[in-house]
Formats: C-alpha cells, structure tokens, sequence
C-alpha cells in the first residue's frame, strides 16, 4: 500500500527548464543511491557491478536527450520514479532487471547483425512487411 | 521473555581472553599496516582517522579514469571535468556518484551539484571526515 501511496503523489509541475533539469539529476542521484539495495534485493553482484548499472540509468535518461518541454520532462521523470519505485519494493523479478538494465538492448541488436549478415533471405525476410 | 532474562545472567560469567583477539589484529597488521597504526593511536575511533591527501587523490583519479568516456591519459590532478574530460553535465553527476560510492559518501545535492572539477573533488573528499 505505501509504495502505490508513493506513486500517486504527484509534485507541481516545473515551472523552468531549469528546474526540470534539475529533478533529472535529484531523480539520477536517487536511483544510484538505490543501485547498493537493487543489487542486494536481487543477487545481481555476479552479473554486474555499480558502475555498469550506473552507465546504464544514464543511458535511460539520455534517450530522452532532446525534449525540450518542461512538462514532458515532468512525465518522464514521473514514469522513471514510478519504476524505481517499483524495483526498490522488489515489484520485479531478477530476470526483468537483468534483461532491462544489465543486458539491454544490446543483445538484442547483436543479435539481429548478426542475422542480417549471414542471410541474404533473412536481409529480404526484414525488409518486407512481414 | 525467559532467554532475555537469562541472557545477561550468561554474559556475566563469560569472559573472552585477550589472547583470542591478538590473531585477528596480527592478519590487520599483515594486510594494512596504515590501519593497524591508525588503529593504534586511538582505539575504536571514527574519528582522526582522515585519509592522507595522496591517497585521496590517486583514489580520486582511478575512479575517474574508470569512466568509459575518459581518456585515462588526460586524467590529471587539475582536470576540469567539462572542458578537460570532455564529459556533460549528467556524465559529471555519475563521476561525483562513482566518488560517492568509492570514499562511502553522501554528498548532499547542493554540495555535489558545485563539485565540477576534479581539485573541488579531491578538495571536498580530503576535507569529509567520514570518508574511508
């Protein structure tokens, strides 16, 4: 019950951008100061250290680079809360953090070169509208 | 309610000898003798137990170098972390946090956003007196 009283809350929007550039880096820091518990609650110490897991929430919020809406910073930050949240209260299993955050897309890219490459029907096969 | 009761009754007629814990400080002693000295010169303190300036500083400079947007041949003692390193603003909050978790800091937000420059960094880690 706390958690989702957690996440309903909301906070009054940004009034500058300077402001919501600021949150991002409140909510950065929140989320690393929270990296030592994730690892702990799920076992991750084998499979990743602090620091990948570190490069990989900036990564997150560096998709989001280029918005220049103060408002959708807001809701950005909303949703990256909402899923700290959610992984500090163990709301996950240890397989949804490994697959998101420790392999990431990168497997899965490697994944598709590597069949673009090899097959002439694969290269057809994905650029049809299958 | 009964154990808590016998509890102290038991702990008052143990008693550990001295000569078990003189192992345990002879590995620390192997292993760092800074510790050990420390250690000595006041018992179970937290305090007076500061880091030297070197140390802080070649910590300091391997976990920046650790960054994988550095150049570890840039790293110097004097480095800016925007105009020398080459990194941005968000990169600049992960070196201070990296800072953080290697010297068991908490850098409060108004401190760490001021922190842009690897001598404000070694500066404000030498001062903390909890940093270990």
């Amino acid at each position: 019950m706390a958690f989702t009283m957690r996440a309903v809350k909301v906070p009054p929007n940004s009034a500058s951008m300077g402001e919501a550039r600021h949150r991002v880096f409140d909510f950065f820091r929140q989320a690393c100061r929270a990296i030592p518990s994730i690892m702990e609650i799920y076992n991750l110490d084998d499979v990743v250290t602090p620091a990948q897991l570190r490069a990989s929430i900036s990564q997150q919020i560096r998709k989001n680079q280029g918005v220049s809406d103060p408002k959708v910073i807001d809701m950005l930050l909303f949703n990256g809360m909402e899923e700290l949240n959610n992984i500090t209260e163990h709301a996950k299993q240890r397989h949804h953090i490994i697959g998101q955050y420790v392999v990431g897309h990168k497997g899965l890219v490697q994944d598709l070169e590597k069949d673009q490459g090899s097959s002439e029907f694969l290269k057809k096969f994905y650029t049809s509208n299958y | 309610m009964a154990a808590a009761a016998l509890r102290p009754a038991i702990l008052r007629h143990i008693r550990l000898s001295p000569a078990m814990a003189a192992p345990l400080v002879g590995a620390t002693a192997a292993g760092q003798p800074l510790a050990l000295a420390r250690w000595l010169a006041r018992p179970m303190s937290s305090h007076d137990a500061h880091l030297t300036r070197d140390e802080v500083v070649d910590r300091v400079l391997d976990v920046i170098k650790c960054h994988p947007k550095v150049d570890p041949s840039k790293v110097t003692p004097e480095a800016h972390f925007e105009k020398d390193l080459g990194l941005d603003s968000l990169d600049t909050v992960e070196v201070v946090m990296a800072i953080e978790e290697e010297f068991k800091l908490e850098i409060p937000d108004l401190e760490a956003d001021k922190i842009n420059s690897l001598p404000l960094a070694i500066e404000y880690v030498a001062n903390h007196p909890m940093a270990g």
